[in-house]
């Protein structure tokens, strides 16, 4: 799990940080990004590219996103 | 999986793009009147002040705000616009040749052309106006929604104002009513659509873009109802010629004053202090508006036109900061974001799109705009300087613009996708 906490860095560079990690995802490797808002041009991205991601709102500005690359793992089974 | 709007709905980077890449075109048309005509385009109601008000108000103002609607309701409405790429064309089209006309209407005092402006002009607002706004209606409940709701309301309504003069200017016969109406057709347009737009976008940027506190939940809620509430009551106040139409302003004033207060103690109070030029831009921009309601108290206390102008020339210049340091900001974030999207591996990093140092180029040719063109008013030599000065920075903003799609295409015709790894 590489974990990606953006909760203080101002936008667009979550964005930038996401995505680079995104670019050397391999296997059944899984982003845990941690940031303030749901980071929808991101989910575009990902998506656009063949990945795959879970995105959980824990309270008002904390949400905690599962990005990956694989098309078998269960995110859905990912303990938040 | 995500809870709210649909995937894929950005639209295309052309439909944003056209509409501001036109903005430093008329910038410079707006800066060379200023230069050609200083004396004048000071003159309130004079045909070149009035094109020049209507370049800055259509030309810059507008088209950017109806630029970065396209994208801003996509992302935040929930629903994409239908056909975006289609659409932004004609709209775009129709801004566009609607303000030439207007603006040689003025220039050339051509009758008929009042007639050609208000056609292309009331087609590409009210049909804008008319995609947009349904779309907003979707639901949700969003402070930022409220306000773009309002703002397109009041623009569409300008627009309506508008076509009902451009018919007098047409006509060469002006009724006993011009005044009044002119009266609405502005506040509508420099509060209304501006001012609301403005504060929604501010609600909605300022705490993501700069991690600040957020805006209190009181403000977001009432402020664009009070807007509405006293723009209502100061229409109906002009309508029925009643008395104490001023109370209205100083509602205005005084929530604008509460605006420009809480926004600079969130933009000082944020987390990372990093440099960022789009922050001198917000704070620039919080100052022009300050000193333009301070302007425009002193003029109504005191009568003078002189107070007038500059309060007029400081508020323009306060949406013009805004909409600069927004530019700054978004241009780079579509190349890259739709780069990224198309699945570009070398898609260039958001800083090196518009460089820090072109951005801090273009804040200090505007902050000399500014300066020479508020003391050109008083100093009526300097506004030819302040001209210079903007012809100077809408130069370089299309120079930035330019460039940034230059890289956009570049990337797109040579760069490495993730199939190709």
């Amino acid at each position: 799990m590489i974990l990606l906490d953006t909760r203080e860095f101002d936008h667009p560079i979550p964005l930038e940080m996401a995505v680079d990690a995104f670019k050397k995802l391999s296997g059944d490797e899984v982003i845990h990004m941690i940031h303030r808002r749901e980071p929808i041009p991101l989910f575009e991205i990902i998506v656009k590219n063949g990945g795959r991601f879970r995105s959980i709102k824990i309270e008002e500005n904390l949400w905690h996103i599962y990005i990956t690359r694989s098309k078998t793992l269960d995110l859905e089974g990912i303990d938040v | 999986m995500y809870n709210g709007l649909s995937l894929d709905q950005a639209p295309p980077i052309s439909v944003v793009m056209r509409f501001f890449i036109t903005v430093p075109f008329f910038g410079i048309l707006l800066s060379a009147l200023l230069f050609f005509y200083p004396d004048t385009v000071l003159i309130p109601n004079h045909p070149f002040s009035l094109a020049s008000i209507h370049l800055m108000f259509l030309g810059v103002i507008t088209m950017a705000m109806l630029g970065a609607l396209f994208q801003m309701q996509s992302v935040l409405g929930g629903r994409p616009i239908p056909a975006p790429a289609g659409n932004a064309f004609l709209i775009h089209l129709f801004l566009l040749l609607g303000i030439i006309a207007l603006t040689l209407a003025f220039t050339l005092l051509y009758p008929p052309l009042f007639i050609v402006a208000a056609v292309f002009l009331g087609s590409s607002i009210l049909y804008g106006v008319k995609l947009i706004l349904p779309l907003l209606f979707n639901g949700t409940s969003h402070d930022t929604l409220q306000g773009m709701k309002i703002a397109l309301f009041a623009l569409s309504l300008t627009a309506l104002l508008g076509i009902v003069m451009a018919t007098e200017y047409a006509n060469e016969a002006f009724g006993t009513m011009h005044e009044m109406l002119r009266t609405i057709h502005y506040s509508l347009g420099l509060i209304g659509w501006i001012a609301v737009l403005i504060i929604a976008v501010a609600f909605q940027v300022v705490e993501m873009f700069y991690v600040t506190p957020s805006y209190s939940p009181w403000c977001k809620r009432n402020a664009f109802n009070i807007i509405a509430g006293a723009l209502g009551f100061k229409t109906l106040w002009l309508v029925e010629g009643l008395p104490f139409v001023w109370v209205f302003d100083a509602i205005i004033g005084a929530l604008l004053m509460g605006f420009i207060a809480t926004t600079l103690k969130r933009l000082l109070k944020r987390k990372r202090r990093v440099s960022d030029v789009s922050i001198w831009f917000w704070l620039l921009g919080m100052g022009l508006l300050f000193l333009s309601l301070g302007l425009y108290g002193t003029y109504v206390a005191s009568g003078s036109e002189l107070f007038q102008t500059m309060a007029l020339i400081a508020y323009v210049l306060f949406a013009l900061s805004i909409i600069l340091g927004m530019m700054g900001k978004i241009i780079p974030f579509l190349i890259w974001f739709h780069l990224n999207s198309a699945g570009y591996m070398d898609t260039p990093i958001m800083s090196n799109i518009i460089t820090y140092s072109r951005a801090k180029a273009l804040f200090v040719l505007f902050t000399l705009t500014v300066f020479f063109t508020l003391f050109g008013v008083i100093y009526n030599d300097l506004l030819r300087l302040g001209a210079m000065m903007g012809i100077a920075m809408f130069g370089l903003l299309l120079y930035n613009i330019i460039s940034a799609l230059k890289m956009y295409r570049y990337t797109l015709h040579h760069g490495m996708r993730f199939e190709q790894m």
